[in-house]
């Protein structure tokens, strides 16, 4: 594969169901070695276009295309090369955690003992615990290292960290895309469905926001959060009305007002600041403030 | 050293670690030929992505601020400034006219800038140990 080819690749996505879009004209490309965000309320067409890529589904018009390849007609070749964390994790009840892995193991051309090995402690698993037994985090934990150690060119995570309390969400997340991407970092590719998005906000290189099977805004997450501010005016008088096309939302409350601007290279301050405010204070929006301001 | 990002200051995570590395070195809370933690663990301390952290150390490599020595990691390069002194006088003559601005949005006077100022460089002071700044050494 040469280093232009997107890891993933969806073109004018179209999935219904019946009457209804789930996904409704959705382009969007990953590139590899990135960390890619797929943010979207519940219902926004997030496990649709994931089970499109896994050729769960069937696309009803546009393409998918993995590693450049068609996951219908290629299916083993695209499947060998990803692992995918459902955000159901589902394992044979009878068996224990060590049987598990080396089950899952057994479809694998490589597996990273050492990884296993390390992240296991690091969890402190009970290896020869049965799965059924498992709290849903710990469930969780044991399909993430089987997704990580036969080190695929891309995970695919759907809500991986929904239902899990914030200790352990804040806890693994980061140690398992760590150890995922410790050999080879160019070739990692993740591919991060969620709606929790401020549990990722670090870790995302570029996000795409997913809403009734649309995309609304596609960007590099440093640069959006240098577009998207908030910015705090107070006036000395009445305040004057402020109509930028740059501003999303406005609130006002007697001399101050509270704007969610997103720039486009031209600062607002040096106009805002000719209308003589009192005091301007400015913050960047995080990832999850930049959702919500799309959304609303 | 212990680093903590900001993700509302609108600046990139990487170049935030840059600073705080810079700040470090500069403070003395980082010294020379000391090593820096490594890009799996400090991607993991500040729950970013290791390309962030091996970006920022790249931007500080290139600005002769750090080495990697293969197989052992990154270390603080002594005498870390490779700039002429008109470059240095040139980005911080920009650095301070950011300063300025801030200082005339907020109403800070004159007097008492130049009181911080003075502050700030006696807090730098104690920490290196010397009776100068980091950086008042001409070249």
């Amino acid at each position: 594969m040469n280093a232009s080819t997107p890891v993933i690749d969806i073109s004018k996505l179209v999935r219904k169901y019946g009457q209804t879009d789930a996904v409704n004209g959705l382009t969007l490309s990953v590139e590899p070695g990135k960390c890619y965000g797929f943010f979207g309320r519940n219902g926004a067409g997030k496990t649709t276009t994931i089970k499109c890529l896994l050729n769960l589904l069937q696309p009803t018009s546009g393409s998918v295309r993995l590693f450049g390849l068609d996951p219908a007609r290629d299916e083993v070749a695209v499947k060998s090369r990803l692992a995918y964390v459902p955000d159901n994790v589902a394992f044979y009840p009878w068996m224990t955690i060590r049987e598990t892995l080396d089950y899952l193991a057994s479809f694998r051309p490589h597996w990273n003992r050492e990884t296993e090995r390390g992240l296991l402690s690091q969890f402190r698993l009970p290896e020869h615990q049965k799965t059924s037994t498992l709290s849903r985090g710990q469930r969780v934990q044991v399909a993430l290292i089987a997704a990580v150690c036969p080190e695929p060119e891309l995970l695919l995570l759907d809500e991986p960290t929904s239902g899990l309390d914030p200790i352990i969400r804040r806890e693994f997340i980061e140690t398992v895309i760590g150890a995922y991407q410790e050999t080879d970092p160019g070739n990692r590719t993740i591919f991060v469905s969620t709606h929790l998005i401020a549990e990722f906000e670090g870790l995302i290189d570029e996000f795409t926001l997913i809403d009734q099977g649309k995309a609304l805004l596609t960007l590099n997450a440093d640069v959006a959060r240098q577009q998207y501010k908030r910015i705090r005016l107070r006036f000395a008088q009445e305040p004057p009305v402020l109509d930028f096309p740059e501003i999303l939302q406005q609130r006002r409350e007697a001399r101050e007002v509270e704007l969610i601007v997103r720039e486009n290279g031209h600062p607002l301050t040096d106009r805002i600041a000719a209308l003589r405010p009192e005091s301007v204070s400015t913050q960047a929006l995080a990832l999850e403030e930049i959702f919500v301001a799309t959304l609303k | 050293m212990l680093m903590h990002l900001n993700f509302n200051s609108g600046q990139p995570a990487y170049l935030q670690v840059v600073d705080q590395i810079k700040t470090a070195a500069a403070s003395g809370s980082l010294q020379a030929g000391e090593i820096l933690p490594g890009i799996r663990p400090l991607a993991e301390q500040l729950r970013i992505n290791r390309n962030t952290v091996a970006k920022a150390y790249a931007e500080l490599e290139s600005q002769g601020i750090i080495e990697t020595q293969p197989g052992k990691g990154c270390f603080l390069i002594k005498n870390h400034s490779p700039f002429t002194r008109e470059v240095r006088r040139k980005i911080l003559r920009e650095e301070i006219d950011a300063l300025l601005v801030k200082a005339h949005h907020l109403q800070v006077e004159k007097e008492e800038l130049l009181n911080l100022v003075n502050e700030r460089l006696a807090a730098f002071g104690k920490k290196t140990g010397s009776h100068g700044t980091p950086a008042s050494n001409p070249a």
